[in-house]
């Protein structure tokens, strides 16, 4: 209840009391006077009893206005008093108090006002020093910045999670392209890259948990090369080879992975290119110079043929000159491209991988798999991922089509190739079985790969098979690799250990971030992540048909405002825009011409503000925005909110006015680019860190407290 | 009656002096141009040996050569691959499918007639 209603309900309580305990004495006065002095009283009463009332009414109207100075003079300042002085001490140090009340208080208001110019001072004092600190520290860090900035190679740093730690800009370019908001011609869902984000919003979940298993493979097995490498498409259609490294703390326990990118595009185009070329005119050459050498050497062998043979053979060696030559003209002017041709491949041990191939069969296709053990020096080119997915996938089919459950991997070398033979009692594949398989995208475990599976094998230069062996009991699949000569021993990665102290230029407390599940309520309010949001609409009935026009949002990640790392969209309302709300938003119509519509926009803001708090300023409102939206859109945020207006009734019960202005001015925060939805959105994530001290000195620290105390003000009652 | 050879290949190019050569060296020939007709041509009335070029549309090569050996019937008939890959790996792939000799294009006609030859007298031998 607000501190006015209590005072009121206290004096007219005090009032009734009053008016009790005359009326009971009156009445015991009343049964203790003999009967003349009765009609005496009651005729006093009687001829004076206007005198009476008045005095009544005089006494307590007096009362109630000495109360009523009392508290305008003496109560309400004090508590307007301890509020203000709240915020001086707390975040706005230049914060001065401006009160009307009784000489005391303006004399207090003095005092407190005269402490606050030296504790600004003080403060301003100590800041300095801070800065200069800082300054020294920051010039260090720039230089990392800027280092990691101009490396040749994108740069991700995860925690064991998967959650990012650091990247730079060319690692951000590579895998989500420039930053901004979606293209509105082609809207796909957004890919984001941010710090605290998962790294699996930018990258296949399976790669990266493909990689660190091998990576774990080669820590046991204390290889040299302790790096795992694979392929992955990044923005834009780029072509990306990725090296994953481990970071191990000082005890050697696994705490997090760097991911090195670099992009291959361009070298896998020309590579390619040559690769296509060769083979054209391989091919293309040879068929058309069997036909010139098979009809010129009848001719010279047999000189007596008839001469309709003869003509025939002559058209033969023509047409093949000229299939010749076209054949060159295309392969020369040739800008065909096949990226799958020439995929690069890394050295696997024939051992390692039927143990990998292996290991997944049994996880995913839960089968029984015998393995008769391969040579010794037997290497590979492959890209590891691609490849075991091929063969689990042949495997799954397998099972489908023979229903055996047991096989056999058997491993040997037939000269310059390795033969991998998966055998099983039964049949072979009929081959026009194998040839339907070779023609489906290679799909495993609900994850299905771009390639289908004669293009991993082409990237290979494998050969796939089926066939019986002699006895007939027993059928096998072969793929025949070509053998790796020599193990390279060139560029290999080796291990990195954290010492022991904390790195000194990057601060990397998101090592210990929580993951967002939903006992988030326990979290305390800095360790969470944040999406700060606003939206610009065209009026402000969203039942009555108002629209969406733009979305606007930053992150706060470890109590600090990511100001890189926002999302700003404009969005086609598909209505007119009234009048009264340009003048406010300055939103025209052309500039929505062409963006996309909500249904659009909505699921790219969803992955935006995926794991995070949302946070807003008058979230009933934007929040009921967005679910007028779910059905169209598909898109459901079941985040939870917090309300910047309701957090500031909490903390400061006392002021009338929880306008974003308002608030702002209280709390010392200009205010730039009001009224779009990314300049309020940015004036909302400030308000915000400004408001999670205040709220831990109400004892408000976790996000369950916030959540249930912002439902107990009095303006969480508005509804849209 | 003279050996029958099958001769398949997509190319008329290359199947009109090849079916002339095993004329002119006593032998019937049948041609087919795709995997399809090679196999209706053969089960209809199976040729002592097929001169087959592996790139065919649809049914390749290889996969004629799986049918043809997988019908014990057909045990006799002997297979020489033609093609113009010339991979090793294909080599060893049509060698494991059944193929009894391997050609690579472009060819001298002599080897041609020469590995012919070799395969149907070792085919009488071993009757």
């Amino acid at each position: 209840m607000k501190r006015s209603n209590i005072f009121w309900l206290f004096a007219v309580a005090s009032a009734a009391f009053t008016v009790l305990v005359v009326a009971s004495l009156a009445f015991l006065f009343w049964q203790q006077l003999p009967p003349t002095e009765k009609d005496l009283v009651a005729r006093l009463a009687h001829d004076y009893i206007g005198y009476i009332f008045s005095a009544a009414v005089f006494l307590l109207a007096g009362l109630g206005f000495a109360l009523d100075w009392l508290f305008r003079l003496y109560i309400l300042p004090l508590d307007k008093l301890a509020e203000e002085t709240r915020l001086i001490h707390s975040v706005n140090p230049s914060h001065r108090i401006h009160l009307e009340g009784s000489r005391d208080i303006v004399r207090l208001v003095n005092i407190i006002n005269e402490s606050a110019d030296q504790y600004e001072y003080l403060n301003s004092q100590l800041n300095t020093e801070i800065e200069r600190a800082r300054a020294d520290a920051d010039e260090e860090k720039n230089i990392l910045a800027a280092v990691m900035a101009e490396l040749p190679e994108g740069v991700l740093i995860c925690n064991k999670d998967g959650r990012i730690l650091l990247y730079n800009k060319r690692a951000r370019r590579y895998l989500v392209g420039e930053i901004g908001s979606i293209e509105s011609s082609d809207v796909s869902p957004g890919r984001f890259i941010g710090l605290g984000r998962s790294v699996f919003g930018v990258i296949d979940k399976h790669l990266i948990v493909h990689a660190l298993d091998e990576i774990a493979r080669k820590l046991k097995s204390e290889d040299a090369d302790i790096a795992s490498y694979f392929v992955t498409m990044g923005a834009d259609q780029r072509l990306l080879r990725v090296e994953a490294v481990p970071l191990l703390d000082h005890r050697r326990q696994f705490t997090g992975f760097v991911l090195i990118f670099r992009d291959i595009t361009r070298q896998m185009e020309s590579g390619s290119r040559l690769n296509v070329l060769l083979r054209s005119l391989g091919r293309g050459t040879r068929a058309s110079l069997a036909s010139i050498r098979a009809a010129i050497e009848a001719i010279i062998e047999y000189p007596n043929m008839d001469s309709g043979k003869l003509q025939k053979f002559k058209e033969i060696i023509h047409s093949e000159t000229i299939t010749i030559g076209r054949i060159i003209d295309d392969a020369t002017s040739s800008h065909f491209i096949n990226l799958r041709s020439y995929w690069p491949l890394t050295q696997m041990s024939g051992r390692d991988m039927l143990a990998a191939t292996a290991r997944k069969a049994e996880e995913i296709l839960g089968i029984d798999i015998l393995t008769e053990a391969a040579d010794e020096d037997l290497w590979l080119k492959v890209d590891s991922y691609s490849i075991i997915s091929a063969l689990t996938f042949l495997q799954k089919q397998l099972i489908e089509v023979t229903g055996s459950h047991r096989l056999i991997y058997k491993m040997a070398r037939e000269g310059r190739f390795a033969c991998f033979d998966i055998i099983w009692e039964g049949k072979p594949v009929r081959p026009e079985t194998l040839r339907k398989w070779e023609e489906q995208p290679v799909a495993v475990d609900r994850q299905a790969l771009s390639s289908t599976l004669k293009e991993i094998i082409e990237q290979h230069a494998a050969e796939i098979w089926s066939h019986a062996y002699k006895d007939r009991q027993k059928a096998y699949l072969r793929l025949l690799f070509p053998v790796a000569e020599s193990v390279e021993n060139g560029r290999i990665r080796n291990l990195t250990i954290l010492p022991k102290s904390r790195p000194e230029f990057f601060d990397f407390d998101l090592f210990s971030q929580p993951g967002q599940r939903p006992e988030l309520d326990q979290h305390l309010l800095p360790e969470l992540t944040y999406t700060v949001f606003d939206t610009e609409t065209t009026g402000l009935d969203p039942q009555g048909g108002d629209e969406i026009l733009s979305i606007g949002a930053v992150r706060i990640v470890n109590n600090r405002i990511l100001r890189e790392e926002c999302f700003d969209q404009l969005v086609d309302p598909r209505r007119r825009i009234p009048e009264e709300s340009i003048r406010i938003h300055g939103i025209l119509p052309e500039m929505v011409t062409g963006q996309p519509p909500i249904e659009k926009a909505l699921p790219s803001f969803l992955q935006f503000s995926e794991d995070t708090i949302l946070v807003a300023h008058n979230a009933a409102f934007d929040m009921r925005m967005l679910q007028l939206k779910e059905e169209l859109s598909g898109v459901r945020f079941s985040n939870p909110v917090l309300d910047t207006m309701l957090l500031s009734a909490v903390v400061q019960p006392g002021q009338k006015d929880h306008d974003m202005e308002g608030i702002a001015a209280r709390l010392g925060i200009s205010i730039v680019g009001r009224h779009t939805a990314l300049g309020d959105a940015l004036v909302t994530a400030e308000i915000f860190l400004k408001l999670i001290p205040l709220l831990k000195k109400q004892g408000i620290a976790t996000l369950g407290q916030a959540r249930s105390a912002s439902r107990k003000t009095y303006y969480a009652r508005l509804k849209y | 009656m003279g050996k029958k050879i099958l001769i398949v290949d997509d190319e008329p190019s290359i199947i009109v002096p090849l079916q002339f050569l095993m004329e002119q060296n006593g032998y019937d020939t049948m041609v087919a141009f795709s995997g399809e007709e090679a196999m209706e041509s053969i089960l209809a009335d199976p040729p002592d040996l097929i001169l087959l070029d592996i790139m065919l549309p649809i049914i390749d090569g290889f996969e004629v050569c799986q049918r043809v050996r997988e019908r014990s019937e057909l045990d006799h008939v002997r297979i020489i691959m033609i093609t113009a890959m010339g991979s090793e790996a294909n080599i060893a792939k049509g060698l494991a499918l059944g193929a009894d000799a391997y050609i690579t294009k472009p060819f001298s006609n002599a080897a041609v007639v020469e590995k012919v030859r070799e395969l149907l007298k070792q085919k009488d031998e071993t009757k």
